[in-house]
């Protein structure tokens, strides 16, 4: 599993483009990789899901099938050589067959929206029926407390929202997409 | 970077998110060289003038872009043309248009460096120049804003854009430059003074066309009667060749498009020219004579591209890749060392014949998907009068091999147009096709097979045999793809034909003279992207055209006389006039003409008969 940040100019790739320059970088990162059958053979390789276009982060992640053990400092190495400015890989592991697989736990986005008089975050899903658009969040923190989005920051990606207090303790707001709501998280901000 | 410049930082900062596709305009991709500006050597932004997902499949600048960075004194920037939208904005916030990597407005470089590969860019050329506030015109300009050169095909005869380019290079490019830098070094030491005497300077390298210094004469035909070259500039300017390309070995780390681009693979350059001599094709004259590199370079090459830029497919690129005389051992090894790295080895340009079909298979894995075949045209008379040697069956086993080896979307290219053709000549094109579809399975019908057919109308260039024909009328046009429309009615088969009025621009400047410099201002000026079927506008064209007197029929649809001087007299592409006119006349004859790398020479001009010469790789001639 790779970590890996995207910020300045980097934020303005598209998903679509993120995938590529990570696929070329694990290419070029000296790993035995697996790859898929046919004339364009791709790396075995899922992703966090998308980042809207504009929005930086901090810690996304990657997973691609490798073959062997690879020398993971020096795979970092070449990755970061590999890459454009303001994208860098942070860690590598090598996650063992029996731990859950990306999609599995990437259920909540955490977001750090810097506007003109101050700084919040904000907590939503990434999955399924509860996972609303990012937009539609910040449209809401605008509409409702004139809150003016001039930086917005993926700042992690958890599996539950006891992960995400556990590391920020700081007031994160909660978007609701199905109520259309903004609500403070319980048990945030306390520390 | 991008620090220095207040405004772009802010743009970039609040606006880029507007537009689509922003990965275009970053210019942080992977390979870029990000050289600073320099105060003494020469800073070069080299423009391709079309979007980025073109202009970044161009190896020709890639090569460029290297040759200038690798110079300790010098730097090479990228810029494309944006898509509309960011046109647009740029436009409203007054952000003039700006080298991608140093962010660095085109204005304030010494030399913007365009590339001519297409008629249907030229007004995209004066929208780039308007879009980074650079006097249009050569004339206009001032000591301190930059020398506009062109390069590329387009340089065989830019005249259309002549006035628009302080100078333009004719032919390859990679040793040339050096002695373009250099001069640009001195003039910037000296203070940048006396700008037309600099141009004068630069008259006197090898293959430097400088516009200004030729004086074109017309009869009140419309006709050339002179162009007379002033203070000594050479007559006629000869383009530069690189003799041996095994001493030129670039790009080794090109740039890798953020962007999906049209070709999104490596390229590796196998050799350059051809001597197949179609009559038509304007890049088997102008690259002139065949010169191959060597296997066991293009192997290690080929390893280094892909590990220096993560791609997944590596081409082998060429006007005619299974010319290659050590082909087959060079795919073999590249596809075994690349294959475990998950990379494909391509050949983009085959020829018709079963030979290059089972090449095709054996290298990588099969791509059961879009196979190209040209067969050009379909009745054994046109093909002898374009010398292309092929006959139905080498077509039919062609298709054969390639169905047998899993391929079940095909693409064939023909043309409509060429000089003799007649009615029954484009329904041959139908009867050959239902002929595939009926008997490509080694006699029987290749089922599943869908077949897409391409038609393109035949535009005459200049430095070909058939610069002197003419071209056919709208009209003519689309009787016969009204032809082709009825006769391709078959089951598995779709045909797609180029706009006809897109040809017929193109064909007006191709062969077009300088009195159209203001019909592609005026043009220019109601918009560009002629290439982008949306924003094409025959119209706008035929306004501009209209405004200044001139008939576009005139430079399309007439044929030139022998003696008729062309307006790119006094630019030679190496072929020699005579042997051009010669092959002319043998394609109205219908006579062939040998290949001379396994055949005579035929005395076209191209070679120096020392240096300069077909070179193989595999031995022989």
């Amino acid at each position: 599993m790779v970590k890996y940040y995207k910020k300045g100019d980097a934020a303005f790739l598209s998903h679509r483009e993120t995938m590529r320059v990570l696929e070329r970088a694990l290419r070029r990162s000296g790993a035995d990789l697996v790859f898929t059958s046919g004339f364009h053979p791709r790396v075995k390789m899922s992703f966090s899901p998308a980042l809207p276009l504009g929005v930086a982060a901090e810690a996304e992640y990657l997973e691609a099938a490798v073959e062997g053990e690879p020398d993971l400092e020096e795979m970092i190495k070449r990755m970061n050589d590999a890459l454009p400015e303001g994208m860098g890989v942070t860690s590598l592991q090598v996650m063992p067959g029996y731990m859950p697989k990306l999609s599995r736990w990437a259920r909540y986005g955490l977001y750090r929206v810097e506007g003109g008089n101050g700084t919040l975050h904000l907590c939503m899903r990434l999955d399924g029926e509860g996972g609303g658009r990012l937009r539609d969040a910040l449209q809401l923190l605008k509409e409702r407390w004139g809150v003016e989005a001039e930086a917005v920051t993926r700042v992690g990606i958890y599996a539950s929202r006891d992960e995400i207090l556990e590391e920020n303790p700081g007031k994160v707001y909660f978007y609701h997409a199905g109520k259309g709501e903004l609500e403070e998280m319980e048990g945030s901000g306390a520390g | 970077m991008g620090d220095g410049v207040d405004p772009l930082n802010m743009f970039f900062k609040r606006d880029i998110g507007q537009v689509s596709k922003p990965g275009r305009y970053l210019g942080i991709e992977v390979n870029a060289r990000r050289k600073p500006l320099s105060a003494s050597g020469a800073n070069c932004v080299l423009v391709y003038p079309d979007v980025y997902e073109i202009g970044m499949s161009h190896l020709g600048l890639a090569i460029l872009y290297e040759e200038i960075n690798d110079r300790q004194d010098s730097m090479a920037d990228r810029a494309y043309l944006p898509w509309v939208d960011m046109q647009e904005l740029m436009e409203r916030k007054g952000i003039p248009l700006f080298g991608l990597e140093s962010r660095v407005p085109l204005g304030l470089f010494d030399l913007v460096g365009i590339t001519l590969q297409h008629e249907l860019t030229y007004a995209n050329v004066l929208r780039i120049l308007s879009l980074a506030g650079i006097p249009l015109r050569s004339a206009e300009r001032r000591d301190s804003d930059p020398l506009v050169v062109g390069g590329g095909p387009g340089a065989y005869n830019p005249e259309p854009v002549a006035d628009f380019f302080d100078f333009l290079l004719l032919g390859e490019g990679e040793e040339v430059i050096h002695e373009i830098l250099d001069a640009v070094r001195e003039w910037k030491q000296a203070g940048k003074k006396d700008r037309g005497g600099f141009l004068r300077r630069c008259a006197s390298i090898p293959g430097v066309y400088v516009p200004s210094l030729y004086r074109v004469h017309y009869r009140a035909d419309g006709t050339v009667s002179g162009i007379e070259p002033l203070e000594g500039a050479p007559m006629p300017v000869r383009k530069r060749v690189v003799a041996d390309l095994d001493q030129k070995v670039k790009p080794r780390r090109p740039p890798v498009p953020l962007v999906e681009s049209v070709h999104d693979r490596c390229s590796l350059e196998i050799f350059r020219g051809c001597t197949r001599g179609c009559r038509f094709c304007q890049a088997g004259m102008v690259y002139r004579p065949v010169r191959e590199r060597s296997e066991d370079l293009l192997h290690g090459w080929g390893r280094e591209l892909v590990s220096a830029t993560g791609c997944d497919e590596l081409s082998l690129s060429s006007l005619s890749s299974a010319d290659y005389t050590r082909i087959i051992p060079l795919a073999e090894r590249l596809s075994r060392d690349l294959e475990r790295k998950g990379v494909a080895v391509s050949l983009p340009s085959l020829r018709t014949d079963s030979f290059s079909v089972e090449l095709a298979s054996r290298v990588g894995r099969i791509r059961k998907t879009g196979l190209t075949l040209a067969p050009e045209v379909a009745s054994p008379r046109l093909r002898a009068v374009i010398n292309k040697e092929l006959s139905d069956r080498d077509l039919l086993e062609a298709v054969g091999a390639a169905y047998r080896e899993g391929w079940r979307k095909m693409k064939l290219y023909f043309m409509v147009g060429l000089p003799g053709e007649e009615e029954g000549d484009v329904e041959a094109i139908c009867g050959l096709v239902r002929r595939i579809m009926r008997e490509g399975d080694g006699g029987g019908p290749p089922r599943g097979l869908r077949l897409s057919v391409s038609v393109s109308t035949f535009v005459p260039k200049p430095h070909t045999p058939f610069q002197w024909a003419r071209q056919i009328s709208l009209p003519e046009t689309a009787r016969r793809h009204f032809i082709l429309k009825e006769g391709l009615r078959i089951k598995g088969v779709t045909w797609k034909w180029h706009t006809r009025e897109m040809s017929y621009l193109e064909g007006v400047l191709a062969r077009g003279d300088r009195r159209l410099g203001p019909v592609v201002e005026a043009a220019a000026r109601e918009g560009c992207l002629d290439n982008w079927s949306e924003f094409f506008s025959w119209d706008r064209w035929r306004r501009a055209l209209e405004r200044y007197g001139l008939d576009p029929a005139w430079y399309v649809e007439r044929e030139r006389g022998e003696e008729e001087i062309f307006p790119w007299e006094h630019l030679s592409a190496g072929v020699k006039r005579s042997f051009l006119w010669e092959e002319y006349l043998k394609a109205l004859r219908g006579e062939p003409t040998p290949d001379c790398r396994y055949a005579d020479c035929m005395d076209c001009g191209a070679c120096d008969g020392k240096e300069i010469v077909n070179r193989l790789a595999g031995g022989g001639r």
